[in-house]
């Protein structure tokens, strides 16, 4: 870049208060149709959960966790249960880990079905944006007919899950999965056969695995480059039900670009997460015990002090790894320190290499297929 | 000698003061009989039949009144189809099926706070979303209603013999008037869609002007009258199928609406150049929208689709309004289902694929007039 074409720059920002922008802004230099510069900032979704979370007892952390990111609550609370069962050594029954297990899924297919919406109203297909939302509202169902919440479902509690399935519940996850599967083929061959869809997300926003892993990207952009980096996988929790059922990570292995991910590489990783989420919920409800404990009952008095030491707790969320580290002192209520690691801070922060030399309508392309949410790097 | 006489200077005093008294009512009759003269002549003027007919015809039924009801119709029934093709409903609480939800929205909107920005240039940008929705309604005036021409008592409103010369001249107006608006909004967004806006229109004009040739070609005549009546026999859409096609691409491109909605995308740019407009200048500037699509789908119908000949039991505005719902039931259908394209993408879609499919027709039929004149001079209307 010589200082020359620079004169003719403008500098734009992109947020806050635009449309697309919700709680964050970008800083773009622009010369003619291009970007030349992206300067991402942090600091419009500042909520300070990490100073909340040390007045907050055990039991009640995951709560404020689970406001961190809406559209995946459930993934978003579970690591600082995680984390509390193992300080506290808490077993958690058969039954829940099998609940938990399905409630991840279904909540990483709720996920995906938003961002799906989502990205398609980024690239101005208003239509494509309101048809997998009604999908959506199936999930949303079922997630209210669980735990009363649509979204903040705060479903796991220290050494269990806290409500039972239900035969209606049972429907409703039936219902959701039947209708996702039912009408995913129809609506991928329609965004996929698209010829303006291929126009506009192909080639665009490319990196390799390299420069991905450089960059502390996870779960899907990193999976959709072809490698199979899976918490699920690599580092199985015992609290959770993974190991019960057969199933793959899901990657893309372009021909075209191999060990690189484009922004159509993207959108077909999430639809294929999405599918084995599915697969996943179908092989372990056939696997839920009728009856048996759905939470220890010794938990409740273990997660209420802790003893001193620090605890990790992660998980494979739907944009990528979400970690929490917990340190307690002894015999405390309040956790000493809660530090989240969310997974949209990287993909946030690579725009910053990513987007220089794109288009300035491809900016919110790459912005909408990396799917950053601002609550993961504000905290 | 003269002698002033003070008791005839007193005699001559009423006289005196008749006289100025004469004057100030001969000076106030003569404004009144003058103005009364000018109502009198108008109100003869207006009332007299032929006149009165084209006065009716301007203001009430193919004219203002009838094609602002229609926008209002249009927006609802874009919304109303928009709606059904995305799994909801549109609007569905005032009115049956939300008919007048509309006059809501535009009450709602007029009585809404118009802020302008400190940055904009007052004036411009107060006049131009004003003249923005003049210059999209004026060409409704050209637009053949019926198969009796104006002169001759029918329900078009006017004809001029380089009508559709003339309608083309007021629509290069718009990307003018959009450019501009962006540029005195005083906002990098709005800039940036102003520019877009113009961009769109240099792309899509050239493909969408050239695509009428075939039309003024086979009619002779460059009056959309003329050429609506050489269709009398055969439509152009027959005769010029590919010409159909790319006059209704360019016109979707041109208009600004779904796959080329580039000028006013709403997750790039927020609303394009018309991001600083609120109020009644929004209202303005999104009826004119619909306008131009409306005034699309009516030369559409005009130019390739027969005009007002069609079912022959029925009149001619009647045949020209079914055709033309079904022209912009196009345009919505077309909106919706479409991805918003790159600013360069449009360009480069229009300038490489349109332009050249648009004159591959017309050589086809210029071919076809002059070495087959036998096929295609009998099924034109025109000597």
């Amino acid at each position: 870049m010589s200082p020359d074409i620079l004169e003719d720059a403008m500098e734009l920002w992109f947020g806050p208060q635009h449309v697309s922008a919700h709680g964050w802004a970008a800083k773009l230099t622009l010369v003619g149709d291009y970007v030349v510069e992206c300067d991402p900032n942090a600091g419009y979704f500042h909520r300070s959960a990490e100073k909340v979370l040390e007045f907050k007892n055990f039991r009640q952390g995951a709560l404020v966790l689970e406001r961190m990111c809406m559209l995946e609550a459930f993934l978003a609370e579970y690591p600082y249960v995680a984390a509390v069962e193992k300080l506290a050594e808490i077993e958690v029954p058969e039954r829940a880990k099998i609940m938990r297990t399905i409630m991840m899924e279904l909540s990483r297919l709720h996920s995906v079905q938003f961002w799906w919406g989502q990205f398609n109203a980024e690239l101005g297909f208003f239509t494509m944006a309101l048809w997998p939302w009604v999908d959506r509202e199936y999930t949303l169902d079922a997630f209210e007919e669980l735990t009363g919440s649509r979204h903040t479902v705060s479903y796991a509690s220290p050494g269990g899950v806290k409500y039972d399935f239900t035969d209606k519940v049972l429907t409703q996850i039936n219902r959701a999965v039947n209708r996702f599967e039912d009408r995913l083929p129809k609506f991928r061959d329609m965004q996929m056969g698209s010829p303006t869809f291929r126009a506009r997300t192909k080639d665009i926003g490319l990196y390799d695995v390299k420069q991905g892993l450089k960059w502390g990207l996870s779960g899907p952009p990193i999976k959709a480059c072809g490698v199979p980096m899976d918490l699920r996988k690599d580092d199985p929790d015992p609290n959770l039900a993974y190991d019960m059922v057969d199933w793959e990570v899901p990657i893309i292995e372009n021909s075209e670009h191999p060990g690189q991910s484009d922004a159509l590489d993207r959108m077909e990783q999430r639809f294929k997460e999405a599918e084995v989420a599915v697969e996943i919920i179908k092989q372990l409800l056939p696997q839920l015990p009728d009856s048996g404990p759905i939470i220890n009952p010794k938990a409740r008095g273990k997660a209420n002090r802790l003893p001193e030491g620090e605890a990790y707790g992660r998980v494979e969320g739907a944009r990528g790894i979400t970690t929490l580290w917990l340190k307690t002192q002894e015999k405390a209520q309040t956790a000493y320190r809660a530090k989240i690691r969310g997974p949209c801070i990287a993909s946030y922060y690579a725009l910053k290499d990513l987007v220089p030399g794109a288009k300035f309508a491809d900016f919110i392309v790459i912005f909408g297929s990396l799917d950053p949410y601002p609550g993961w790097w504000d905290r | 000698m003269l002698q002033f006489d003070f008791f005839t200077w007193l005699a001559g005093i009423p006289d005196w003061i008749y006289g100025i008294i004469q004057w100030l009512f001969s000076i106030v009759s003569g404004i009144f009989y003058w103005i009364w003269g000018i109502i009198e002549y108008l109100w003869a003027t207006v009332f007299l039949p032929a006149n009165f007919f084209f006065l009716f015809r301007a203001i009430l039924f193919p004219g203002l009144v009838f094609v602002i009801l229609a926008l209002i119709w249009a927006v609802w029934f874009t919304r109303k189809l928009w709606g059904r093709i995305q799994d909801r409903r549109g609007p569905v609480h005032l009115g049956k099926y939300g008919g007048l939800q509309l006059f809501a929205d535009a009450i709602k909107l007029i009585s809404k706070e118009t802020i302008i920005p400190d940055n904009a240039k007052r004036w411009m940008f107060r006049l131009l979303p004003g003249l923005l929705l003049v210059v999209v309604l004026l060409p409704f005036a050209f637009i053949p209603w019926d198969t009796v021409s104006a002169v001759n008592g029918g329900w078009a409103i006017a004809d001029l013999s380089v009508s559709l010369v003339l309608v083309f001249a007021f629509l290069t107006a718009v990307p003018v008037i959009s450019l501009l608006a962006g540029w005195v909004s005083g906002s990098k967004y709005t800039l940036i869609g102003g520019f877009r806006a113009a961009n769109n229109q240099f792309a899509a004009e050239i493909p969408m002007i050239i695509s009428t040739v075939g039309a003024v070609f086979l009619a002779r005549s460059l009056s959309l009258f003329d050429i609506a009546m050489a269709q009398t026999n055969v439509w152009f859409a027959i005769l010029l199928p590919i010409n159909l096609a790319t006059f209704l691409l360019a016109a979707i491109a041109s208009v600004g609406i779904f796959p080329f909605d580039a000028p006013v995308a709403d997750s790039e740019i927020i609303f394009g150049w018309r991001t600083e407009y609120t109020g009644i200048h929004f209202t303005l500037t999104y009826f004119a929208e619909f306008a131009e699509q409306m005034l699309y789908s009516a030369l559409i119908v005009a130019l390739f689709l027969g005009g007002p000949n069609g079912l022959p039991f029925l009149p001619g505005p009647v045949n020209f309004i079914i055709k033309f719902l079904i022209v912009f039931f196009f345009f919505v259908l077309v909106s919706s289902s479409f991805q918003r394209l790159r600013q360069d993408q449009i360009v480069h879609y229009c300038w490489k694929y349109l332009l050249p499919l648009a004159m591959l027709n017309i050589i086809i039929v210029m071919l076809a007039v002059v070495y087959l004149p036998g096929l295609i001079l009998p099924l034109l209307g025109v000597g």
